[in-house]
């Protein structure tokens, strides 16, 4: 016990941990705020009638998911400036890969929120003189909101712990100041201490989530 | 259209005889000191070279204070990037850093892909085994389990003796020394290969009852490893190092964390 027993190095850890979590909330933050519409963008044209607008959607999906997470920030820090001869900031490559990355899994789950609901009720509405985009705002779109609830809340917290791996370009983020204590006291003690932070986050977004999820539940009677 | 071809053309070219004429000239030194600031890429968790101080949160080391006398004597300010070991080549040639300085084995490989300073230390890649087993020498580690740090040049210490590779039982590969220490602590391997600074490092901090066999594999040396071409930069910093063996400081600075002067300059 290396920590557990000296209070002054312990106070030191968290001071660097907090600085630490500065990054991963950061990136966290960034990534719903951005990632949360633009899936639903994405979801609309992935359920496009047109070929052209669909194709390319489907195609982009089928790539950030379909590839490891790690390579797609590499790609956006390492790559992207041999493109456009600028490099981003650390930070800005990994909220750039992390938001493409997630729109993707998000569209998805969106899409599958709408195609829930029965097509009898657009056909309904139609009937009573809805338009599309009438019907989806008002009819569809706040059953999907209820239906995804759940399976949102699923990534969100992958996404706290996804956070992790921003330490390929050199970011110091939570658990990379845990490793580097790590490192320095010849000891695992802190990876757990950060550990034990991860699992007070998530259990804050999980408290939100289930709160979230009881609200929605107007019909479950 | 046809003009707006010319123009594409025509830029292109410009663009590449621009490309081309940086190439020529070595700027590297002069980029530096333009832009008051020397950033030092390294894994933050390579003790006693360059790591965060457990109390503190300083990035300290061996490395640290080296480069710190060097950029004083050049006038710059010295920036400490952490990075991934493992992307240390992309970093510097992606130039989100200006060297890599954190113990960093010279090699074949790396001599090809980089400007490397003088050899300043040097270090010997050992065997740490439990001093209970009674190991000796390396023919008693036959059809034993050896851990490694995944892309060290542990490995390549290793490839270049193929007698003695040839005769272990497993090769497990850790992401970290220190995981590989821990589990060698804990049985689950028979011997580590490291280098010895760090193998030292740790049977301190930790009072593990590790013994380290007399047999070491190849020596080597560490190197300050810039991109291929800034040799300009790669100059003066050796110039620097020289200086500082002159007057006593790198025996100093040696003397701060190793009790002794092990430089090689």
């Amino acid at each position: 016990m290396k920590y557990i027993d000296n209070p002054q190095r312990l106070a030191g850890l968290l001071g660097q941990l907090w600085q630490g979590l500065g990054i991963t909330m950061s990136l966290f933050a960034y990534t719903l705020l951005f990632s949360l519409p633009l899936g639903l963008l994405l979801a609309l044209a992935r359920m496009s009638w047109h070929k052209p607008v669909r194709w390319p959607v489907q195609f982009f999906i089928l790539v950030m998911r379909g590839t490891p997470l790690i390579l797609q920030v590499f790609t956006v820090y390492f790559v992207l400036p041999m493109v456009f001869g600028a490099a981003f900031e650390r930070l800005t490559a990994v909220v750039i890969a992390f938001v493409m990355n997630y729109s993707a899994y998000f569209a998805e789950i969106y899409r599958g929120g709408v195609e829930a609901v029965p097509v009898g009720q657009r056909e309904a509405a139609h009937v009573l003189g809805f338009t599309r985009s009438q019907a989806f705002m008002h009819i569809i779109l706040p059953q999907v909101v209820k239906r995804i609830v759940l399976p949102v809340s699923n990534e969100v917290i992958t996404l706290v712990k996804d956070t992790a791996l921003v330490t390929a370009v050199g970011l110091v983020e939570l658990y990379r100041v845990a490793r580097n204590a790590a490192n320095a006291v010849g000891s695992i003690e802190p990876l757990f201490i950060a550990g034990a932070v991860y699992l007070i986050i998530n259990a804050v977004v999980s408290f939100l989530f289930n709160r979230a999820n009881e609200h929605f539940g107007y019909y479950q009677g | 259209m046809k003009r707006c071809l010319t123009l594409v053309l025509a830029l292109a070219m410009l663009l590449s005889l621009s490309i081309s004429a940086a190439a020529e000239e070595d700027k590297s030194l002069q980029d530096i000191l333009d832009k008051g600031k020397l950033i030092l890429g390294l894994d933050a968790s390579f003790p006693p070279m360059g790591f965060v101080d457990a109390d503190t949160g300083e990035i300290v080391g061996f490395d640290i204070d080296l480069a710190k006398e060097v950029c004083a004597r050049l006038g710059v300010e010295l920036v400490c990037q952490p990075i991934d070991w493992a992307a240390k080549e992309m970093e510097l040639n992606a130039h989100h850093i200006d060297c890599i300085w954190n113990g960093m084995t010279i090699t074949p490989e790396r001599l090809e892909n980089m400007s490397i300073s003088l050899p300043y230390l040097k270090n010997d890649q050992v065997l740490v085994t439990r001093t209970a087993d009674g190991y000796k020498t390396l023919s008693d580690l036959a059809g034993k389990k050896l851990g490694i740090q995944a892309g060290s040049s542990a490995n390549d210490a290793l490839d270049g003796t193929a007698e003695f590779k040839a005769t272990l039982g497993e090769i497990i590969p850790f992401e970290e020394n220190l995981t590989a220490l821990m589990d060698l602590n804990q049985g689950g391997l028979d011997t580590v290969l490291v280098d010895v600074i760090v193998a030292n490092y740790y049977m301190t901090v930790n009072s593990y009852p590790f013994t380290i066999l007399k047999e070491s594999l190849a020596p080597e040396e560490y190197g300050i490893g810039f991109r291929k071409g800034d040799a300009a930069l790669c100059k003066k910093v050796n110039e620097i190092l020289l200086a500082m063996r002159e007057d006593g400081t790198l025996a100093k600075i040696s003397n701060d964390w190793f009790g002794t002067d092990i430089t090689i300059i």
